[in-house]
């Protein structure tokens, strides 16, 4: 019967409507959830016999596969430029404001002006007074910016933990909605739902790094780094990092877990031995990332930076060059140097010419107390294109002359210790090795030795001589150790008094450390990333120090211009996918309309067939 | 870029308002601050410049306050020398006084002159900048020079100048007061004048001349040399002449002609001649005996004043001055150095073998030094310690027969003294200070234009011009106000609020 069928596709279509409407309501609800994208309800015309009607096929999300994609990598760079723009602009904040009395250029530079004052009066207690207290201040600054650099190292180890925790918790809830969704029915709601969480979950991991999500079967989908370690399949990795509480200067990475100082971020996969992140520069991109790239470089080239300009302050002023004396004319011509007041650290410097290729070279002999550290690389010291050979003088000066002996053999040289602690260096007699000059470089420890030359900053209460030790180089976290000598800063006299009998009004002292910190040229590290090893950047303090402030500005501004470049990328990005994928109020509201119509007229049809039932019910009584 | 209804998606339109609300604070405080940014990353590429040119400011201002400490200490170093300057004429002039006025105590007003200054002369040498001593080279903690009580009566057991003049006067004299002269009459016609021992006191024989036809005089020889006259042979004429010249400590000569006359007593520097050689010589011998004691009180007593002043002042703590090796003095025959346990040294200020002017030094430049430092012992200031200091120590009594030759005698050689006849002169200090002070007026007026130069470069590198940030923050508002009424009709425009 027609009218029948009528009803039942009325019916339909009121339901469909209804369902309709329903989803509606559901989006406009959601129009401010996260991660919830637009859902529309599918129907199809269904047919049986003569009767056609209308039901719900499916639900389903409106989403536009490709924006995801793209959105998700660009999630990741934008959280690594976010999160390297906001440490920088923190590093920026701790160097003060250009010019300002509290920045380090200020302080630096009413140091430098206490020294003209002193240099002018040497006799002035108040002006030695205020060279004792700028360069006090001078110290406690490089402390300070020393300790800002390291806490916000400790920052980011805090940071990566904490990341660490979130990529975790996304990590297992993707896993486990994974589970879900291919135990439920597809095109359900309720799966439509659980993919919004599931894309909110991996949306969240690839902000912490970058991933590569690839769909499985039955609705699964495994997540990889980019690098394509498998963090996610049907069981989830979990990624562990051992947070180390205080964060110094020495303490650094190192791919040897017992010798890295700081945490680092190892993955146990489903399946398989735990994964070393950092060492197999698994995370490249978002947060983590960011995170690692400060702590274990930025930040530690910013520390380099200071430690380098505390090395420099302190070394100008106590280490004194003294030039070897030239042996009497022989058949081995040389020089002879006293190495008995070399410090551990203090060096050796032999000029020779190679007389077959006129080619001129030269050998460093670093002090060392600690044979472990042997061999010393050539880097040890900043000269470029020089031989570094340490010389352990534990074992007195017949090894010491020994040691040297075996490292000149090669260059047509040998080495001697006539008598106490000279050591004599010679061209071996063969005319292939003319020696040019031998000089040592040692640090100065007494305040009233005869020269200018004298430790005014030392590391701590020990002085500065730059040595190698097992547990590491002297000048790692020097800037947060540099102090005012005590011996100084309790007799500030000792500021122009170089020899016992130095009259009150003598400069020669006051006028040495002027230029030390102003004028004479230093040879600076390249791990400054100022300078390169081949090339390494030679100038005097000051225009160092405007390296590094440059360095460091030029570094924050670049960070900051990617993070407004990645912002504004990812910014269209989400708005091209809210467009497709969001909510749009208006559109649903329109929506609304056309189902209001919709349901009137399905209720319509329903209410005509009612009509023509009571007509054909009348019939049959009349 | 599309266009997009407004929700919480409207992301964009919102982070751009925020971005203008950044932008509006930080030009807010750049008007506050007039700094264009709080960070080195905000200044641009020109932030390592503001390093430089800070560093730069800081060490012309530093500059600028050593140009100004230097100028003040030379500016009173120039006075002091001044009235160095006006000391010397006065002493010089008391002294022209003192010849002109025919009695002792001509001498007594002089010398009273040479005292007060002397006290003003050791107060300028101790003049001080602050706490600085100008004139003690190096040492300017320490005074330049001692206290006049202290050089001229010495200090407890350490000697002063009146005590070494008294010495050297006694070596000079001899015991009997001849200037260490013996007078002898080898034979009965003839007289030797003789040194008494080989010493560098009181006379030294130079020469022996004679017009008294017959006379043979023999010229000094012999260690201690010796000179004489024999008048065996001689028959002189009233008016013949016998001229004796002595040397004298401080580097003088003097010559004593002794005149032959008939006259019996003779006047004074005269001898009587008698037909009897003997007679002659013996008369000879008492009129040189006279004439050498009056030399010896007169012009000895004055140069050996001299030349112990000249031993005191030439001294210094390391080189302590030469003393008459006694007691006994009179009888001395060598000089021995003092030390600073027995004598007064008084030059207390550092001594050294370089130049004065480089004990003080000042960087007023970033290339440029001056030198302006002095010492209380450069020869100049030390030759007028020296003479007045020798003037107010020579005591000479009013009552004193030859003090007025004496006086005179003192008076000549210290006026020849304090001309500092090719020396060093205090006006060629004065040259000196006057050359580092045109250095210093130059630097002054380059670092003033450096300044201005150099702040006008910072201010466009990092400081912010009121009227550019006063636009932008117009400009920045009007944007923000359009975009926000915009956002706000966008928000107000939603199907729900037209759908009944």
């Amino acid at each position: 019967m027609s009218l029948t069928q009528a009803l039942n596709s009325a019916l339909s279509g009121l339901q469909v409507t209804q369902a309709n409407i329903a989803m509606v309501a559901a989006n406009v609800a959601n129009a401010d959830t996260p991660g919830y994208t637009r859902k529309v309800v599918n129907q199809v015309a269904t047919g049986a016999q003569t009767s056609i009607g209308v039901r719900v096929s499916d639900i389903q999300r409106q989403l536009d596969l490709y924006v995801q994609k793209q959105l998700r990598t660009e999630n990741a760079g934008a959280s690594y430029a976010d999160t390297r723009a906001r440490m920088y602009s923190q590093l920026q904040d701790i160097y003060g404001q250009p010019g300002a009395t509290t920045s380090l250029e200020s302080s630096y530079n009413s140091f430098t002006s206490s020294l003209q004052a002193l240099s002018t009066s040497p006799d002035d207690p108040s002006a030695r007074s205020s060279v004792i207290n700028s360069a006090q201040l001078l110290a406690q600054q490089l402390n300070q910016l020393s300790d800002s650099v390291q806490s916000l190292r400790a920052n980011a180890e805090l940071g990566i933990s904490d990341a660490v925790n979130q990529a975790n918790t996304a990590m297992s809830q993707i896993a486990s909605l994974n589970q879900q969704i291919a135990a439920s029915t597809p095109g359900d709601s309720a799966t439509a739902t659980l993919q919004d969480q599931r894309d909110y979950y991996i949306d969240q991991l690839s902000k912490l790094m970058d991933i590569n999500v690839v769909p499985g079967d039955s609705g699964q989908v495994s997540v990889f780094t980019n690098s394509g370690i498998q963090l996610v399949g049907t069981t989830a990795g979990t990624l562990s990092f051992n947070a180390v509480g205080t964060i110094t200067p020495s303490a650094q990475w190192n791919a040897d877990p017992t010798k890295s100082g700081v945490g680092t971020i190892t993955l146990v996969p489903p399946d398989g031995s735990p994964i070393d992140m950092i060492a197999d520069h698994a995370i490249r991109s978002g947060t983590i990332a960011a995170y690692v790239q400060m702590r274990d470089q930025d930040l530690v080239q910013a520390q380099n930076q200071l430690d380098a300009l505390a090395a420099g302050m302190s070394q100008a002023l106590s280490d004194k060059t003294t030039q070897g004396t030239a042996t009497p004319p022989g058949p081995s011509n040389g020089f002879d140097v006293d190495v008995g007041n070399l410090l551990t650290g203090n060096q050796v410097t032999i000029n020779y010419t190679d007389t077959a290729t006129n080619t001129p070279h030269t050998i460093t002999l670093v002090r060392v107390d600690d044979p472990s550290v042997l061999p010393l690389p050539n880097a040890t010291t900043a000269t470029p294109n020089d031989t570094v050979v340490g010389i352990d003088f534990s074992a007195g000066m017949a090894s010491v002359a020994a040691q040297v002996n075996a490292a000149l053999g090669g260059a047509g040289m040998t080495a001697s210790n006539p008598s106490g602690t000279t050591l004599e260096v010679l061209d071996d007699g063969s005319g292939t090795t003319v020696v040019n000059s031998v000089s040592k470089t040692a640090t100065m420890t007494s305040t009233t030795a005869g020269s200018a030359e004298f430790p005014l900053f030392t590391d701590g209460a020990n002085p500065y001589t730059g040595a190698i030790t097992g547990v590491g180089a002297q000048i790692v976290g020097l800037a947060g150790r540099i102090a005012v000598n005590p011996a100084v800063a309790a007799d500030p006299s000792t500021l122009v008094v170089y020899q016992p009998g130095t009259p009150a009004g003598d400069g020669t002292r006051p006028d040495f450390i002027y230029q030390q910190l102003t004028s004479t040229s230093l040879t600076f590290p390249s791990s400054t990333g100022i300078g390169t090893a081949s090339s390494p950047f030679i100038g005097s303090l000051p225009v160092y120090l405007r390296q590094v402030l440059s360095q460091q500005g030029e570094a924050a501004t670049a960070a900051s211009n990617l993070q407004q470049g990645q912002d504004v990328v990812l910014n269209s990005l989400q708005q091209r996918f809210n467009d497709s994928s969001g909510v749009n109020v208006d559109q649903e509201m329109a929506n609304l309309l056309t189902l209001q119509n919709s349901y009137g007229a399905n209720a319509r049809v329903l209410s005509a067939v009612k009509d023509m039932f009571d007509t054909l019910i009348n019939m049959a009584a009349a | 870029m599309s266009v997009s209804s407004i929700g919480a998606q409207a992301q964009l339109a919102i982070q751009e308002i925020t971005t203008m609300r950044s932008q509006f604070d930080d030009l807010q405080r750049q008007l506050s601050t007039g700094q264009k940014s709080a960070t080195y990353a905000g200044l641009g590429i020109d932030r390592g410049v503001t390093v430089s040119l800070n560093s730069q400011l800081s060490a012309i201002s530093g500059f600028d306050n050593t140009i100004q400490n230097v100028m003040n200490r030379v500016n009173l170093m120039n006075t002091a020398l001044g009235n160095m300057i006006d000391i010397t004429s006065t002493v010089k002039s008391a002294m022209v006084q003192a010849n002109g006025v025919n009695d002792g105590n001509g001498a007594l007003v002089a010398q009273q002159t040479a005292q007060s200054s002397l006290d003003e002369l050791i107060g300028l040498l101790n003049s001080q900048a602050g706490s600085r001593y100008l004139f003690s080279g190096r040492a300017t903690d320490q005074p330049a020079v001692e206290t006049l009580d202290h050089i001229l009566n010495g200090d407890g057991a350490k000697a002063g100048l009146k005590q070494l003049i008294a010495e050297r006067t006694q070596a000079d004299l001899g015991t009997n007061g001849l200037g260490r002269l013996v007078i002898s009459s080898p034979t009965a016609n003839s007289v030797s004048v003789a040194e008494d021992a080989v010493s560098p006191f009181g006379f030294k024989l130079a020469s022996i001349t004679s017009n008294v036809t017959g006379a043979v005089v023999s010229a000094p020889s012999g260690s201690p040399p010796s000179m004489g006259i024999d008048f065996s042979a001689a028959a002189p004429n009233p008016g013949d002449t016998v001229t004796l010249r002595f040397n004298l400590p401080d580097g003088t000569s003097e010559n004593l002609t002794l005149t032959a006359t008939n006259n019996s007593p003779p006047g004074a520097n005269q001898f009587t001649i008698d037909p009897n050689p003997a007679t002659t010589a013996s008369n000879f011998q008492t009129a040189l005996n006279t004439a050498i004691g009056n030399l010896a009180n007169t012009s000895l007593t004055a140069a050996s004043a001299v030349t112990a002043s000249n031993d005191f002042f030439n001294a210094d703590a390391s080189n302590p001055p030469q003393r008459v090796a006694g007691p006994p003095f009179d009888s001395a025959t060598s000089m021995v150095a003092g030390t600073t346990a027995n004598t007064v040294i008084w030059y207390t200020g550092e001594t050294g073998t370089d130049p004065a002017r480089s004990t003080a030094t000042a960087r007023i430049d970033p290339s440029l030094v001056v030198s302006y430092g002095a010492r209380a012992n450069e020869d100049a200031i030390r030759n007028l310690m020296q003479n007045v200091a020798t003037l107010a120590a020579v005591q000479i009594s009013p009552s004193n027969p030859n003090g007025v030759a004496l006086s005179s005698a003192l008076d000549q050689r210290l006026t020849i003294n304090l001309s500092s006849p090719g020396g060093q002169t205090i006006q060629d200090i004065e040259t000196d200070l006057a050359s580092a002070q045109t250095s210093m007026n130059d630097a002054k007026t380059r670092h003033q234009q450096a300044t201005s130069t150099l702040s006008d470069f910072l201010q466009q590198i990092d400081g912010v011009s009121n009227e550019d940030v006063g636009a932008q923050l117009l400009t920045l508002q009007t944007r923000m106000q359009a975009s926000m009424q915009v956002t706000s009709m966008l928000f107000q425009t939603s199907l729900v609020n037209y759908l009944k």
